[in-house]
């Protein structure tokens, strides 16, 4: 799954008002004269650039090189799950 | 589709699974209703975006309404939110349990309580976390504490072969955490329960003042029907009292949805010199708490890029500085004993949380922050970046300046002798509705100051027991019981339960 795709997924599970309202702020920080926007309202700004972090670092090219791999994670649980017998 | 069984048990999370159980295996017809799905293992990603809206109801985004508002993440699904805790247990406290005797009149001492822990204790393989599995981000807060001289220790952990995965709240991959979805709900199963997963109770039903069953929609369409003279709610705090509300359950009280005690919660970071793969190892594996009697508790987080970018209290180009020196980065968590007190009501069939958190706790915050701040530096702390805005000290923070997340929520059915006081009674039968139980944080009175799933665990225990009529063993969870007469039929000659 791609970051973005990711970030889609997690703002569409939210509840419908916090979800048009986390989706319009992630719209305006993407934006130059809307990030410039958010800049004066350091509440909302700090929402939005968590969504947007929460999104850019999940993506295994940036997280790698911060030295983490999901996917060795993920492959080394599944590897225990079948050896030892685990649910 | 209609079904008919002994007990009816709603939701699998920490306390309707042990429920379902404990029940289950004393010879009881249980069906079990859980809203999520089940989740395989085979699909945890270890990636924070897509987990959080897989594993965790709004996608983890269910918030209070009030000031601050506050993040209030609950699990979904088969296991409930001991699928995506940290794992961390603890006993009642001791002072906790006075208070309760003292001020709700609950019979329920240490040494009643006792064997309903070892039993759940031992059911879930709960050991402490050890030095090496607690990675590196523990040793920063380790290090800071002894130089300060502050209490601390490593947490106890329902976990069995852990190799520090670092996602417990992201869904464990090695299924070494021993959540209620691979422990009690298999035990329940393999003794004949009946689990049935998309299942959103909607009423339970009552015939003649007493329960008669429960009435659900399923996600794949249709209504199904469980006829069963017992039913226990565990739907969980927030979601157990609107259950109660939509099927007009009685509240002499009228303190049901009323008294949510939450943990609030935040969480400091830190610039070291060393490398601390805050990731590497268990990410809740430690503990300060030199000041739990002042309702002040600190204990490990921890986190993946994406989840430490997500909750970094930075912005711009000093979150990215931040961020590109992930690998130094510790972090460590702030939990408060709540004195606020919140609510829970229905508006258009969602819930809505009004919580606002009183001088008193924001106090605590104010001297939690410096306290962590403290400690970070006592550790060698380069940098520490606190949850404020810029400029604003720990001493001088206001409710709104606090960014807070919120755990263990309690107490909106809450347990109290008196039937003017309490939803529910000391063993944890909902007042003026005979048959109906409630087994989820909702009954617990008070704040615990520490996590509560063991607690809600051992009430769930006692409450199996209770309704089979028996006394909670001292053995294994296999051992058979001695037998007496139990309240999990209304008639005892029709009784189902073995005695």
């Amino acid at each position: 799954m791609s970051a973005r795709a990711g970030i889609d997924g997690f703002l569409a599970a939210a509840p419908w008002p916090q979800r048009a309202g986390l989706r319009l702020l992630v719209a305006l920080q993407r934006r130059p004269r809307g990030a410039g926007l958010l800049a004066r309202m350091p509440m909302a700004e700090q929402a939005a650039h968590a969504i947007l972090a929460l999104g850019r670092y999940d993506d295994p090219v940036l997280a790698g090189d911060l030295g983490w791999d999901a996917r060795a994670v993920v492959a080394r649980g599944r590897a225990l799950r079948r050896a030892e017998g685990r649910p | 589709m209609k079904l008919d069984c002994d007990v009816c048990v709603v939701g699998a999370g920490a306390g309707g699974a042990v429920a379902a159980a404990e029940l289950a295996e004393g010879g009881a017809r249980v069906v079990v209703l859980e809203q999520g799905p089940p989740h395989d293992p085979d699909g945890f990603t270890a990636r924070p975006p897509e987990m959080l809206a897989r594993l965790y109801r709004d996608g983890g985004q269910t918030a209070t309404l009030g000031a601050p508002p506050i993040l209030l993440p609950l699990g979904r699904g088969v296991g409930g939110t001991t699928l995506v805790n940290s794992g961390t247990c603890f006993r009642t406290p001791p002072h906790v349990l006075e208070r309760w005797a003292r001020e709700f009149g609950l019979e329920l001492d240490e040494a009643t309580l006792r064997p309903c822990f070892e039993r759940v204790e031992r059911a879930l393989s709960v050991a402490e976390v050890n030095p090496e599995m607690a990675g590196a981000n523990a040793a920063v807060a380790r290090r800071g504490a002894e130089r300060l001289g502050w209490s601390h220790g490593y947490l106890r952990r329902n976990a069995r072969g852990c190799v520090g995965s670092g996602v417990c709240v992201f869904g464990c991959p090695t299924s070494a955490k021993q959540h209620t979805g691979i422990t009690y709900v298999p035990r329940a199963t393999a003794a004949g329960a009946k689990l049935v997963t998309g299942a959103d109770v909607r009423e339970v039903l009552i015939e003649r003042g007493r329960a008669r069953g429960v009435r659900a929609r399923l996600a794949r369409g249709g209504e199904l029907e469980v006829l069963a003279p017992t039913v226990v709610l565990a739907c969980g705090t927030i979601h157990t009292p609107l259950l109660m509300q939509r099927s007009r359950l009685r509240d002499a009280s009228a303190q049901r949805g009323r008294n949510l005690a939450l943990h609030p919660a935040t969480a400091g970071f830190a610039l070291m010199d060393e490398a601390v793969d805050m990731a590497r190892g268990v990410p809740q594996s430690f503990y300060v708490d030199e000041f739990a009697t002042q309702g002040i508790m600190f204990e490990g987080v921890a986190g993946p890029p994406a989840y430490a970018a997500m909750s970094l209290p930075l912005t711009g180009a000093r979150h990215a500085r931040a961020m590109a020196d992930y690998r130094r980065l510790a972090q460590f968590g702030l939990m408060v004993s709540d004195e606020s007190r919140g609510s829970v009501r229905a508006l258009a069939g969602a819930p809505v949380i009004r919580y606002d958190l009183c001088p008193a706790d924001v106090s605590k915050f104010r001297a939690g922050l410096a306290r962590l701040q403290e400690l970070f530096l006592a550790a060698g702390a380069r940098e520490v970046y606190l949850p404020l805005p810029a400029g604003v000290a720990p001493e001088r923070a206001r409710a709104r300046d606090l960014r807070l997340m919120a755990f263990h929520p309690l107490g909106t059915a809450r347990a109290d002798a008196r039937v003017t006081h309490g939803v529910t009674d000391g063993r944890l039968a909902v007042h003026g509705a005979p048959g109906v139980y409630v087994a989820d944080g909702s009954v617990v009175p008070s704040a615990l100051g520490v996590n509560p799933q063991l607690t809600i665990m051992a009430l769930a225990t006692r409450l199996a027991f209770q309704l089979l009529g028996r006394a909670v063993p001292d053995g294994s969870p296999a051992e058979p019981a001695a037998t007496g007469g139990g309240d999990c039929q209304p008639d005892p000659e029709e009784s189902a339960c073995p005695s």
